[in-house]
């Protein structure tokens, strides 16, 4: 077996237990079923392109972006338990380098990503399959927006948790930083409506980007500004990942 | 061939010399002892040989590799356990023991014999199911050092592995290492306790601040520098001894109470004999007498003054 598959089969391992498969599928239904019917008498329809969407299959859509943002936290908190407890050191007194350390924790990251996009995607699709219109799109979209979502938020997990050192502080800094992310985006509600400042700051963050793409494959809806969004997305996971491999790989041991 | 061969191998932290320049030599089969006070750079030389961390100056050759420009290779060869504990606090002892030989890319197969037997060789079964979080800090330390027996390995390095394990529990760790040997592997071991390293180690460097200051076998050390000896001499009665014995050479004499004499040389046989006859001749008899040996522990304090001073 290959050294980078050993290493995502022992973060499996350690990470999946079965708080954080609740967390996993718990905290998104909650959103979509509860905030979702809840919020449908004061946002009736959104626009999305050329139709028109219900509230909840709009938010069950961007609970598949935020679920993937939320399944990459993996990585950061991987890390930081490696250097509290020692593995850090000896796994790279093991026959691995810290390339393949880092490749690890990205293709771990992928992996629940892309799982939990089919999850939220199979438990959504009952209220956005009405509007749904797959194309020969949707597939490589969807799986475009996991994979460079999860580098991305991936990589920024990662860059928090190499950079601090009490435990309390990572918690609270990666928290508010994923909070943000979280209500100051596309995925809760359309940037159409909002205030200009607010919907202007939706577009400096990468979640908006993730979600809009998923919703263009899904809704089957892709132009220019779609394609302007994954370019985007790809290029800051490109970059994320390599400031967070170089901070790693400087990591005084 | 060496198993660990060095020249000159140092390492800095700004203007602070680590490791200054050592030379090492290790040969196949053998137990190497590494010893030297707290801060003498013990766990830097062992992070330098591993590979964990790059040298600022020197050469090294581990295995017959060259570890600086092929430290991976080194570390396919290599088990390692550093001072620092590591675990993985969400699994149990014997999955965390599976895991590792998982990484490791152990055979499913052998890595099930091989936790059985390490379980009951660190007597570990009847924690097997608990999880490492909850383990004391003894019971984790004998799992970090049998999960680097889940590996095949030519050299183990153990930096301290006995820090915090019960008597019983180190003896049987030295005397699982001992076999080990036997079957070939190569041990560079670090430790405080001289007692583990004279029971243990073939050969013994004395490091202190970041210089090797002695390499020999434990006999030697003792030969070159454990030669003076403690004499202790119960005599019968208090006569004017201190002037019958002035004549004596080569050696520290003290008369504590008047009955017990304090020698100390080291020419200690011939001095004891001088003494004895000495003491026969004018008709004192002699009702206990005892030599202290030179432990390693006298030998590690003055050689380590010495070079202090
Ligand atoms: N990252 C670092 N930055 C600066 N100084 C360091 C660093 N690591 C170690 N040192 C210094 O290098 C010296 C040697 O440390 P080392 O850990 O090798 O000692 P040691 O012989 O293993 O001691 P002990 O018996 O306490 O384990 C110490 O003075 C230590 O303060
Ligand atoms: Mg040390």
């Amino acid at each position: 077996m290959h050294e980078i598959i050993r290493l995502v089969n022992r973060n499996l391992t350690i990470s999946l237990n079965m708080g954080f498969v609740i967390w996993q599928i718990i905290s998104p239904l909650i959103y979509i079923f509860v905030a979702g019917f809840a919020y449908t008498a004061l946002i009736h329809q959104v626009p999305f392109g050329n139709k028109t969407l219900d509230y909840p299959a709009f938010i069950a859509t961007g609970m598949i972006g935020f679920n993937i943002m939320n399944s990459t936290l993996i990585s950061g908190i991987i890390i930081w338990n490696d250097r509290r407890h020692g593995m850090f050191e000896q796994i790279l007194v093991g026959p691995f380098t810290r390339a393949q350390y880092i490749l690890s924790n990205v293709y771990t990251v992928g992996i629940i990503g892309l799982v939990s996009a089919a999850m939220i995607t199979a438990v959504g699709y009952p209220l956005f399959f009405k509007q749904v219109e797959f194309n020969i799109l949707t597939v490589p979209l969807v799986i475009f927006a996991s994979i460079t979502g999860s580098i991305l938020f991936g990589s920024i997990a990662s860059i928090i948790s190499t950079r601090l050192k009490s435990s309390e502080g990572f918690n609270v800094i990666i928290n508010t930083v994923f909070l943000f992310f979280a209500f100051v985006s596309t995925a809760f509600y359309p940037a159409q409506g909002a205030p200009p400042i607010l919907s202007t700051a939706f577009y400096f963050n990468p979640l908006t980007y993730l979600v809009d793409v998923v919703r263009a494959g899904i809704f089957g809806y892709f132009n220019g500004l779609v394609a302007t969004e994954m370019i985007i997305l790809g290029i800051g996971a490109a970059i994320l990942f390599l400031i967070a491999t170089k901070l790693l790989s400087k990591l005084e041991l | 061939m060496y198993c660990i061969e060095t020249s000159l191998l140092s390492k800095s932290y700004g203007d602070f010399v680590a490791v200054d320049g050592i030379d090492l030599k290790v040969e196949q089969g053998k137990i190497f002892g590494f010893l030297g006070p707290n801060g003498a750079g013990k766990t830097t030389t062992m992070k330098l040989l591993t590979t964990l961390i790059p040298p600022t100056g020197g050469q090294m050759n581990i295995l017959g590799i060259d570890a600086i420009s092929s430290p991976l290779e080194v570390r396919k060869k290599i088990g390692v356990v550093l001072q620092q504990p590591s675990y993985e606090p969400t699994l149990s002892v014997e999955k965390s023991l599976e895991k590792y030989g998982m990484m490791w890319n152990v055979e499913k197969k052998i890595r099930k014999d091989r936790v059985e037997e390490l379980l009951s060789a660190f007597d570990l079964v009847d924690i097997r199911k608990k999880k490492n979080d909850d383990l004391s800090i003894g019971q984790r330390r004998r799992v970090q050092v049998a999960r680097e027996f889940m590996h095949d390995m030519d050299l183990l390095f153990l930096d301290e592995p006995t820090a915090g394990l019960d008597p019983s529990a180190r003896r049987g760790l030295l005397d699982f290492i001992k076999s080990k040997v036997k079957d070939g592997l190569t041990i560079f071991f670090t430790t405080h306790i001289l007692e583990e390293a004279e029971y243990l180690c073939d050969d013994i460097a004395i490091i202190n601040k970041g210089k090797i200051i002695a390499v020999d076998t434990p006999e030697e050390l003792k030969n070159k520098f454990g030669r003076e000896k403690t004499i202790k001499i119960h005599i019968s009665e208090q006569k004017n001894i201190s002037s019958l014995l002035s004549g004596i050479q080569d050696c520290k004499i003290e008369y504590d109470s008047g009955v017990i004499i304090t020698v100390r040389s080291s020419q200690s046989e011939q001095v004891l004999q001088n003494i004895l006859q000495i003491l026969a001749s004018n008709g004192i008899t002699v009702e206990d007498l005892s030599v202290v040996p030179t432990s390693l522990e006298e030998i590690f304090l003055s050689v380590v003054k010495n070079s202090n001073a």
